[in-house]
């Protein structure tokens, strides 16, 4: 039988649109990237201290009401990595000079907008909860306004990590949810696109808290990675069957990520997506933890985290650039 | 007070022949800046050798009704006006670019000004109760103004027992722009 042929010859020339949208480029998931760390740190510290003061759970306190050195660094990182990764996104934008027309409104219907607002909403509080963690040491400068304010606070502290864990869930699936919204990138399209990376925040987070974190704290966030990292294996398994099963728009477009030859630094999306992220960013990793909680002692303890944190990265890069590369609803 | 507007366009793919004199007169009218387009030709040949059939059709924003890239813009400066028409308010535009990864037909662009630009139907020429300059110009009438809050009238009118198609009409964004389809043609 003769094949039937369409030809479609156009002279649609805007550039960045035309051959494919490549509207976000790099800045844009090195912001996931930071936002879900920071999201994912507020989360792990917040249940932290909650741990330690509710149930008397965890690595022991510095005293002074001070939580362990992990606790601490990683309040104080979590408002840092995010305020980065908010000037990676400002770097973004075409217009920079017209960031403040976000918040002079509300739009109900736009995840954007809602995420520029969380993101406001985040400061404040995680702030607040670094400055308490860290109260011995901001005593010690003994700064008018700060003491102030911690002797307001500082009683409240519990309170203060509950609403941030609340607020740090919001802020890692805030990153998948902003994309996978629009529906015109069959790729995105996909509703487990926030928890995906929601769980990859929360497990780049404690890889990177496995980073500072002193060796009688480290098997701590080592579980709570090992944990986060199963059920991202989950997620992604869901989030890859829901591509392939969907319509055409949606199977067309996870294809093109899983088994796709489009390159990305020189190496095919499906090599980046089974080689890099699952198998060493996941896989890897999450039988390490394993040997590691079993008892088998590994010689290079940095190994998991950090490919964990490579993982995490190329995720986001792999969501953002595949998602572009593929052509819009048809 | 005069009636509440609802402009579209009926697009006769029967006529056009592809010449893009729209196009040409819209960069014109509207100083498109180089290398870029608010709207374009699209030639579309189907069918099995050698019976084909082909189709020209000028192409350009669909002024949704329910459209996704004023649903995702986080400022509100792509809305939609009391026309009927989609518009960019370019003093609020942060060119963040949501909604062109929005919009399922890529009818947007970023001006190299920083702002988000594309088709706004001669709106400055609709608000002097002139025709877009893209329907001005089209030598085969293949491009038709209409409104839809008017029915009665000759464009509306073009539609009647045809084949007529709306692009991705799926998608749920109900777009003003209707195609009446080159197989009304004879003999195709």
């Amino acid at each position: 039988m003769t094949e039937t042929a369409t030809e479609i010859i156009s002279t649609k020339i805007n550039p960045n649109v035309i051959p494919h949208l490549h509207i976000w480029e790099w800045h844009i998931p090195l912001y996931l990237f930071l936002g879900g760390i920071a999201g994912g740190l507020l989360v792990i510290t917040s249940i932290m201290i909650i741990l330690k003061r509710k149930f008397g759970i965890g690595p022991k306190d510095e005293g002074d009401g001070c939580p362990c050195l992990a606790v601490r660094i990683g309040s104080i990182l979590s408002p840092v990595l995010l305020g980065l990764g908010m000037l990676f996104l400002f770097l973004d934008l075409a217009h920079p000079l017209y960031v403040w027309a976000f918040y002079t409104t509300i739009q109900p219907t736009s995840p954007m907008s809602a995420g520029s607002w969380i993101l406001i909403a985040f400061f404040p509080l995680a702030v607040l909860q670094a400055m308490l963690v860290n109260k011995k040491f901001l005593r010690e400068r003994n700064i008018g306004i700060v003491n102030k304010l911690i002797d307001w606070t500082e009683n409240h502290l519990t309170l203060v990590a509950l609403i941030n864990s609340q607020i740090g869930v919001g802020i890692g699936i805030y990153t998948g949810i902003l994309l996978s919204f629009f529906y015109a990138r069959p790729l995105w399209s996909s509703s487990i696109l926030g928890m995906l990376f929601l769980v990859s925040g929360i497990s780049s987070a404690a890889a990177l808290m496995m980073l500072f974190a002193p060796n009688e704290e480290k098997p701590v966030y080592s579980k709570i990675d090992a944990n986060a990292l199963w059920i991202e294996l989950v997620v992604v398994g869901l989030f890859v069957l829901g591509g392939i099963t969907g319509p055409a728009n949606n199977s067309g477009a996870m294809m093109h990520l899983i088994a796709g030859d489009y390159q990305m630094a020189g190496m095919s999306y499906m090599l980046w997506f089974w080689g890099i992220f699952v198998a060493l960013g996941l896989v890897i990793p999450l039988v390490l933890e394993f040997l590691e909680g079993a008892g088998v002692h590994i010689r290079f303890p940095l190994i998991a985290p950090v490919l964990v944190l490579v993982g995490g990265l190329v995720l986001r890069f792999l969501i953002v650039f595949a998602g572009q590369t593929y052509h819009t609803f048809m | 007070m005069a009636k509440q507007k609802n402009y579209g366009m009926v697009i006769d793919t029967r006529v056009c022949v592809g010449c893009s004199a729209c196009v040409y007169a819209c960069k014109s009218e509207n100083s498109v800046p180089e290398g870029y387009c608010r709207d374009w030709v699209v030639q579309e040949t189907n069918g099995t050798y050698p019976k084909l059939s082909m189709e020209n059709r000028s192409e350009r924003c669909q002024h949704c009704e329910k459209a996704p890239c004023v649903t995702y813009c986080p400022t509100g400066a792509s809305h939609y006006a009391e026309d009927g028409t989609v518009q960019v308010n370019r003093s609020r535009c942060t060119g963040c670019k949501a909604c062109l990864a929005a919009c399922p037909y890529d009818a947007r662009f970023v001006h190299p000004e920083g702002y988000v630009d594309k088709c706004s139907l001669c709106k400055h020429r609709l608000d002097q109760g002139l025709e877009t300059a893209c329907v001005s110009v089209c030598p085969t009438k293949s491009l038709n103004l209409v409104d839809f809050n008017e029915p009665d009238q000759e464009a509306l009118a073009l539609m009647n027992g045809k084949e007529v198609y709306r692009q991705k009409e799926h998608a749920g964004t109900r777009p003003s722009l209707y195609w009446i389809s080159a197989r009304n043609k004879p003999g195709v």
